[in-house]
């Protein structure tokens, strides 16, 4: 009886169009398959599979590609685009190099990759290709960063580092000079917000990248070693992120960085978000990778095109300035086919023309050193002659295969300790070592 | 409390409902159609000026359509799948007498329950081992396994429904358990096929987590894994985010407001009956 | 036999995906991979993993994370769901249109629901800021950077997508209350509140257990909420079983560890459904009723 209230006698149904929609799916359906497994093309051209995330200016990427191929008739370039989120990118990578997928040969590593790929079996070593002699031609650190147990496996395209921007304009109208040290940024950052916010302006000291992620463990870095802090003992190994000058820097950014001149979002921001009140005149200093250099500059984009300059990061009193090493590296995936012409492609964009041409239209700082004598460059692009000096100190995060879980762990503590302003620094430190400690035992 | 009154409080109440329940909705297609300086405008505005540009830039500088092809690919061969394999199963399950039919029923409820991490690892190793990863069946044949209970539960209610006679008299002129099937109890219960292939379609099309682990590559990745990987350089893309949402949202707006009726009996077949 | 060959392809591929990968699961579970290490080979360490697991505080952090967002969800999701149901049960003009609507949110994709959601919570372009604070800029708060709100917005935006999902359950249940029953009560003289606490709630029940059980289940498994909108921060304060067994497995590669997670959840879900079941009892399954 009841069964009435469900299930409506009279109905009408469209047979017709259930008819029409069954056949699309049938017709989808036999056109699926063969699409899911392709066979190789026999031709005469190789392709080489270029796994890269989606760039800033894709023109210029697109001018390099053509070059290519034009001086390799024989070699075309499959370009597959990621996410340009580091994190994201890496689950996408790896997923395709776990599955020996061969429809990799040439993929992007970020700087802290290569250990991991290595262990893996996933990146090919290169010490053949890539001699000592032309290693000497790049910049020390990104070098250093694709070493693991003695071979190498990529070769640096460009690098990063963190360092700081700031409103000339604002600092020369309250007459300061760029800060030296983080308590000088703060005092600095607090007299221009009070000043401005007194004509109606809605201002804030600084923005940086906060939220748990890969990004949060770069920032961090850079306030803990310009304190003489550390992550894990350059000599021992051991983490010492519950050091005494660790823990003070901890302690300076919980208090002045986030919980003081820092805009209020701060602590959701990855790199676009935090750019953007930068972009927007709403922030005073903003921590960033070179590539910021472009974009606040661009005045189709920013609102301070102009009234922006760089310098390096502050320090801590009786500290040295540190910038967070980062940069991407290409490497060859071992299950690759076409392993001659994946070198030949590695070799083409890292060479001194190609990075000059990156350098020049895309703002990407080259790992050649000779190129930081380069006229051009310099005449087009006077602040890499200052980067150079950012770039020689800067500082590679932990090395290790297991990479991805000690970034996580130290993700988890840090965000910890700069949400909850009552955490205890030193406890939760201690807590975080023993963690690191744990996944450290696992690859000795 | 006069009768009129009441009247009003009812439908404001059910107006409220109403907005909210849109809300969200409205204003990311709002957002889709402003230009990039309103989508980045603070205060918000409210109005957009009507710009295609999101659409545009979402389908030419990150492959929207890509994804929708992805999407229709495998969310339709799932739906196609699911059902005829649950037409035999809900047939048995309603007509013919099994064992333990609780059990079987029971199991696959619970086959519907369980988070789909408790699998995740697993069925990816298997599918490696095929070499499915990166490729449509890879990801069909999960999709197949998580709305199998759905289509079932649907269907076995739906054939119960259908009085026994009919398919008594089909066997006695001489019909097969098979031919009763397909020529008397399939058509019958055409309405209550096309509800569940509503459901698994929105199902296959929405699902996020099994397809963020099998589809790496881009060529084969569907429109949420593209929503939710959506990132530019130096701004979240928000208007490109809020045009790809509609896109994957508007037909699913259309199947609701043309089948709601539908949808809202297989819900309900499936859960309340007894 | 005819009537096993019908069920046959069915069971298949409910063995192949989803109970062999269960038992795969725990398999893995007892021995170490690490993914990025094939060179340690796959150790058969017995329990070790659990043992670890026992003493992962943010294993634990994320297991209470998951249990309050399943009841913070659950209970406003019903609450909401009653009171639509209770309106959209009503005959009136417009009543499908009204229906409609309320069913958009269930069937917008998750991960769409995720990012409008992440939109409107922004602290600078968003819509709460806008709707709370007005032009006034200098007040607009950021949500998603605050660890309690931060979980509110995850179960808001929860609340918002499935409240109708638990609505047409209960809707279900209240079209099998015959309007008889409501006549003979209000002849009786019983009011609207205690027609609804002696008629409709008592009756509704069965169908409020289901939507209880389904959303129980599905609150278990969040993941595109957290994925989008906070990817497990601030300090882990949205972290939840299966983003930490994703993160665990897929992003550090710890296969073996993983796992367990992953079979903890599994029959953590099973000895609540099975609690559920026995509540609802045996008519779900239509045999002897």
């Amino acid at each position: 009886m009841q069964k009435r209230y469900f299930f409506p006698k009279s109905q009408r149904f469209p047979y017709g169009a259930l008819a029409r929609s069954l056949v699309l799916l049938g017709l989808i359906l036999s056109l699926l398959f063969p699409a899911g497994c392709t066979r190789e093309k026999k031709s005469d051209t190789t392709t080489v599979r270029f796994v890269t995330w989606k760039p800033n200016q894709p023109a210029v990427w697109d001018e390099i590609v053509e070059l290519f191929e034009k001086e390799h008739p024989d070699i075309t370039i499959e370009r597959e685009v990621g996410p340009h989120s580091s994190t994201a990118f890496h689950d996408l990578l790896t997923q395709k190099l776990k599955n020996k997928s061969p429809d990799v040969d040439v993929f992007f590593m970020d700087v802290i990759w290569p250990p991991e790929f290595a262990a893996a079996g996933w990146a090919m070593p290169l010490n053949e290709l890539f001699s000592a002699e032309e290693q000497e031609q790049f910049l020390h650190g990104p070098v250093i960063a694709n070493i693991y147990k003695d071979k190498i496996y990529g070769v640096p395209l460009f690098i990063d580092s963190g360092m700081l921007f700031y409103r000339k304009d604002l600092l020369d109208r309250y007459g300061f000079n760029p800060p030296k040290t983080w308590d000088e940024m703060v005092k600095q950052a607090g007299t221009i917000v009070a000043g401005e916010s007194k004509k109606g302006a809605d201002i804030y000291g600084f923005s940086g990248q906060f939220k748990q992620y890969e990004g949060l463990v770069c920032n961090m870095l850079e306030y803990i070693l310009s304190n003489n802090g550390h992550i894990l003992n350059p000599d021992t190994g051991n983490p010492e992120i519950a050091g005494d000058p660790a823990v003070r820097a901890m302690q300076f950014v919980r208090d002045n960085i986030v919980g003081g001149i820092a805009t209020g979002g701060v602590l959701t921001y990855e790199e676009p978000e935090s750019i953007a009140p930068f972009i927007e005149g709403k922030v005073v200093f903003h921590r960033n990778w070179p590539y910021a250099w472009e974009v606040s500059n661009n005045p189709e984009r920013s609102k301070i095109a102009g009234k922006v300059a760089i310098t390096q990061l502050p320090h801590f009193s009786g500290g040295k300035s540190y910038a967070t090493l980062g940069g991407w590296q290409l490497g060859i995936s071992n299950y690759s086919r076409n392993k001659d012409a994946a070198w030949k492609f590695v070799q083409f964009l890292t060479s001194e023309r190609i990075q000059k041409l990156l350098a020049l239209n895309a703002g990407l700082a080259p790992t050649r050193k000779a190129l930081y004598g380069d006229a051009e460059i310099l005449g087009r692009y006077p602040q890499f002659s200052e980067m150079k000096d950012v770039f020689l100190t800067a500082y590679p995060r932990p090395r290790s295969p297991l990479y991805p879980a000690i970034s996580n762990t130290l993700q988890r503590f840090f965000s910890k300790i700069i949400t909850d302003p009552h955490s205890d620094i030193a406890r939760e430190a201690k807590a975080a070592s023993r963690e690191i400690e744990k996944i450290l035992a696992l690859t000795r | 409390m006069s009768g009129r009154a009441k009247r009003a409080g009812f439908y404001f109440l059910t107006l409220v409902i109403v907005f909210f329940s849109l809300l969200p909705f409205l204003w990311f297609l709002d957002t889709s159609l402003k230009t990039q300086r309103e989508v980045t405008a603070t205060p918000p505005e409210l109005f957009p000026s009507g710009s295609l540009h999101s659409y545009q830039s979402a389908i030419e500088q990150y492959n929207l359509l890509h994804y929708v092809k992805n999407s229709i690919i495998v969310a339709g061969a799932t739906t196609l799948i699911t059902l005829i394999i649950s037409v035999f199963a809900g047939y048995a399950l309603a007509r013919l007498r099994i064992k333990y039919k609780g059990v079987i029923m029971g199991s696959l409820l619970l086959v519907s329950m369980f988070p789909q991490i408790s699998i995740a690892g697993p069925v990816w190793k298997i599918l490696q081992s095929f070499g499915w990863l990166n490729t449509y069946q890879g990801l069909i044949l999960p999709y197949v396994t998580l709305t199998l209970p759905l289509g079932v539960w649907i269907l076995t209610s739906f054939f119960k429904e259908l009085p026994e006679e009919l398919e008594k008299a089909a066997r006695v002129d001489g019909c097969s358990h098979f031919q009763a099937l397909f020529k008397i109890i399939v058509p019958l219960a055409a309405p209550g096929v096309f509800t569940a292939a509503i459901l698994i379609f929105i199902y296959a099309w929405n699902e996020f987590f099994f397809a963020l682990l099998i589809m790496t590559q881009q060529k084969y990745q569907t429109l949420p894994v593209g929503i939710a990987l959506f990132q530019g350089q130096y701004t979240m893309p928000w208007g490109e985010i809020a045009a790809a949402s509609t896109v994957a949202t508007v037909p699913l707006v259309l199947l609701v407001f043309l089948f709601q009726k539908r949808i809202i009996r297989g819900l309900s077949a499936g859960a309340v009956k007894g | 036999m005819f009537a096993l060959s019908l069920i046959a392809p069915c069971f298949l591929f409910i063995l192949t995906f989803a109970f062999y990968p269960i038992a795969y699961s725990f398999f893995l579970s007892l021995h170490r991979i690490i993914i990025s290490l094939p060179g340690l080979e796959q150790p058969f360490i017995w329990f070790g993993n659990y043992k670890e697991l026992f003493h992962d505080k943010i294993a634990l952090q994320s297991l209470v994370n998951t249990f309050l967002f399943v009841f913070t969800t659950t209970f406003f999701e019903l609450l909401f769901g009653l009171a639509i149901a209770l309106a959209i049960n009503k005959h009136f003009r417009g009543r499908g249109i009204v229906r409609a609507a309320v069913l958009i949110p269930w069937a917008i994709p998750t991960v769409v629901a995720s990012q409008m959601w992440r939109f409107i919570f922004n602290d600078t372009y968003g819509l709460l800021n806008y709707a709370f604070f007005g032009s006034d800029t200098a007040l607009y708060q950021a949500w998603l950077a605050d660890p309690l709100f931060a979980f509110l917005a995850i179960v808001a935006a929860d609340v918002w997508k499935t409240s109708s999902f638990a609505a047409l359950i209960i809707l279900a249940g209240l079209q099998t209350i015959p309007d008889e029953l409501y006549d003979a009560a209000k002849i009786d003289g019983a009011t609207a509140w205690q027609r609804f606490v002696k008629i409709t709630l008592p009756l509704v029940k069965p169908a409020l257990l289901i939507a209880l059980l389904f959303r129980t289940m599905d609150a278990f498994r969040v993941f595109d909420l957290v994925f989008v909108m906070t990817q497990g921060g601030p300090a882990d304060s949205t972290n939840v079983l299966q983003f930490y067994g994703y993160k665990k497995i897929f992003a550090e590669g710890l296969m073996g560890y993983g796992s367990t997670i992953s079979v903890l959840v599994f029959f953590v879900t099973l000895l609540i459904s099975l609690l559920y079941l026995k509540m609802i009892g045996t008519r779900l399954f239509g045999e002897r009723s």
